[in-house]
């Protein structure tokens, strides 16, 4: 398949979400990729593919999960995680979304307009601070940087492409971070944003057992994939997870989730 | 706080207080939380400061960016969102990022990067705030800014083209757009009767898009047709913002309470005027009425006198 048609379809989907193969119903050997569990992926990437198949288990769709270390370059818009269904190719939670509402599954069905509304705004706010947070700290924090990323990152690749896709792909994180603002912030100021973003969510959530109460939506898989993986990946320093250990509703809201939709795989529903 | 608190920031047009959206923001929280706040507006001297403007600057402190100077007011018991619920404060911190992320591209797009718009209204009326020759450069230079962060946050592939980017910028912030619409309702503010950091934020950026006359307008146009919002924005202008811009100044209201009390006193004298001249008439002797002379004539010569002239 040519990358011009595949850039098309995921352009499409980004543009009104509605699919050619929209009749077709979801096959059996969808799959998901994404980089090298082990040796390369990172956190962010982690994160947004863990929400993508969140959201999937959530639907009850199956998908497969395939490791390739060219996984970033394969997709059509250059993100991770992709999914390959039929014959399409979309990347990134968003067009996912709409193109698995356009298969007839959706989550957010149940909500009215300013529900959903709310759940786009805090959707957002998880992708401003949350993942911009996790980049700075991948890319824009020297220790993590020398220790973790560079060498991950460029793992799979012999000297000397391991230092030049690394410092390439830092050296564009670090111009998007100066465009958006964050250039001059400190790793304090940071961690202090990933605290009132946990503050938002874990007040946002509760008591209740998912964001929209009884049935879980994209919202709780994209929180879901992003607090996980924070919880769950060492790093030279702890105070990223020690921000959200803070918050025992939200350490409770991913257990759930893991229970629910990991381990019980073979079950039906929630 | 008995240190003056200084803000430096763009000025005001087209009957706004200020046409920057940050500095809006700034100035509106200020007014929602009661902050004595000092504004200095940028001008063609070179005293002004033009880095990253708004700044604050207290006794001992200089703060830049909107949100920091919202916290530091907020730290010095100037607080909008006292009577706010947790929830609704997180409700704040998600729909602020989703005027930042969905919004603010297309208002930028629509004052720094479209051409039309740029070379007939933005720049002529930065420039004409800015001491020459920063005047020739610093528009430029905010005008790339603006494009640089449009492209870095949005125009990943496969959106290659500026072209295909403006369009998807437009669609969401005319999404983001309705959606704001939908959460306001038919209420006065975005969280009950009293006007909150959200209120502060929405107004700041959607005010400069409704008020500034531009030649591209299509982002303009969708505002105007959600009239709720528009509604918003004048009723935080008329009731926060209407003092200071020149209309009715505090004298000039009192002028006009004096006015309408002299006018009531007038009309309260003429009607006890009239109702004097009303007792008094009633009061008066009453004559009787006068009885007018009238013709009598007999019957039998009135019909003699018809007939004989009847016939010729």
């Amino acid at each position: 398949m040519s990358k011009e048609t595949v850039t098309r379809i995921n352009s499409n989907y980004q543009q009104n979400g509605v699919s050619d193969g929209a009749a077709e119903p979801w096959p059996e050997n969808a799959t998901l990729y994404q980089q090298l569990k082990g040796e390369q992926i990172l956190l962010s990437d982690n994160a947004a593919s863990l929400a993508v198949q969140a959201f999937l288990q959530m639907c009850n769709l199956p998908i497969k999960v395939v490791c390739r270390a060219n996984a970033e370059y394969m997709s059509p818009s250059g993100k991770v995680p992709f999914i390959h269904v039929g014959n399409q190719v979309v990347s990134e939670l968003g067009p996912i979304v709409q193109f698995v509402k356009a298969k007839g599954h959706s989550l957010s069905d149940g909500l009215d307009e300013v529900q959903k509304a709310e759940m786009k705004a805090y959707m957002e706010l998880v992708n401003n601070m949350l993942l911009t947070a996790e980049l700075y700290l991948q890319w824009c924090d020297e220790a993590t940087v020398g220790e973790i990323t560079h060498a991950r990152y460029g793992s799979p690749y012999p000297w000397p492409l391991n230092h030049i896709l690394a410092y390439q792909k830092q050296w564009e994180v670090k111009r998007k971070m100066k465009a958006i603002g964050w250039g001059n912030k400190t790793l304090d100021q940071v961690l202090e944003d990933v605290d009132q973003c946990c503050q938002a969510l874990s007040q946002r959530l509760g008591t209740q057992p998912y964001f929209f109460n009884k049935q879980p939506t994209e919202l709780d898989a994209l929180v879901f994939g992003h607090l996980y993986t924070i919880l769950t990946t060492q790093l030279t320093n702890d105070e990223l997870s020690e921000k959200v250990k803070n918050y025992s509703n939200l350490l409770a809201f991913c257990r759930r989730i893991e229970q629910h939709y990991f381990e019980d795989r073979g079950k039906v529903g929630v | 706080m008995a240190a003056p608190l200084e803000l430096s920031c763009w000025g005001g047009g087209w009957g706004l207080p200020s046409v920057h959206s940050e500095s809006l923001v700034v100035m509106a929280y200020a007014k929602f939380s009661g902050a004595p706040l000092k504004v200095n507006v940028i001008d063609n001297t070179w005293r002004g400061s033009r880095g990253d403007v708004p700044i604050l600057t207290t006794e001992d402190n200089i703060v830049s960016q909107p949100a920091k100077i919202l916290n530091f007011l907020r730290k010095q018991k100037y607080n909008a969102d006292y009577e706010l619920s947790a929830k609704q404060g997180a409700d704040t911190l998600a729909y602020i990022a989703l005027i930042e992320e969905k919004l603010l591209p297309a208002v930028l797009h629509t004052f720094w990067v479209e051409s039309d718009n740029y070379l007939t209204v933005t720049k002529p009326w930065f420039a004409s705030r800015i001491p020459f020759p920063l005047s020739l450069i610093l528009p430029g230079r905010m005008s790339k800014g603006a494009l640089n962060r449009i492209l870095l946050t949005r125009g990943e592939p496969p959106l290659y083209h500026l072209r295909e980017v403006e369009a998807q910028i437009y669609r969401d912030a005319k999404e983001c757009l309705n959606l704001l619409s939908n959460r306001l309702g038919k209420s006065q503010f975005f969280f009950g009767d009293t006007p909150s950091t959200l209120d502060a934020y929405v107004f700041g950026f959607l005010a400069p898009l409704y008020k500034v006359r531009f030649p591209k307008v299509q982002l303009q146009e969708h505002l105007k047709q959600l009239s709720n919002l528009c509604r918003f924005c004048d009723d935080i202008l008329n009731s926060y913002f209407r003092l200071s811009l020149g209309g009715i100044s505090p004298a000039g209201q009192e002028m006009v309470d004096a006015n309408l009390q002299k006018l009531t006193q007038l009309v309260n004298k003429e009607s006890n005027l009239i109702e004097k001249m009303d007792d008094n008439l009633r009061q008066s002797p009453q004559l009787p009425p006068r009885k007018l002379p009238t013709l009598k004539l007999t019957p039998a010569e009135e019909e003699s006198n018809s007939l004989q002239r009847l016939s010729p």
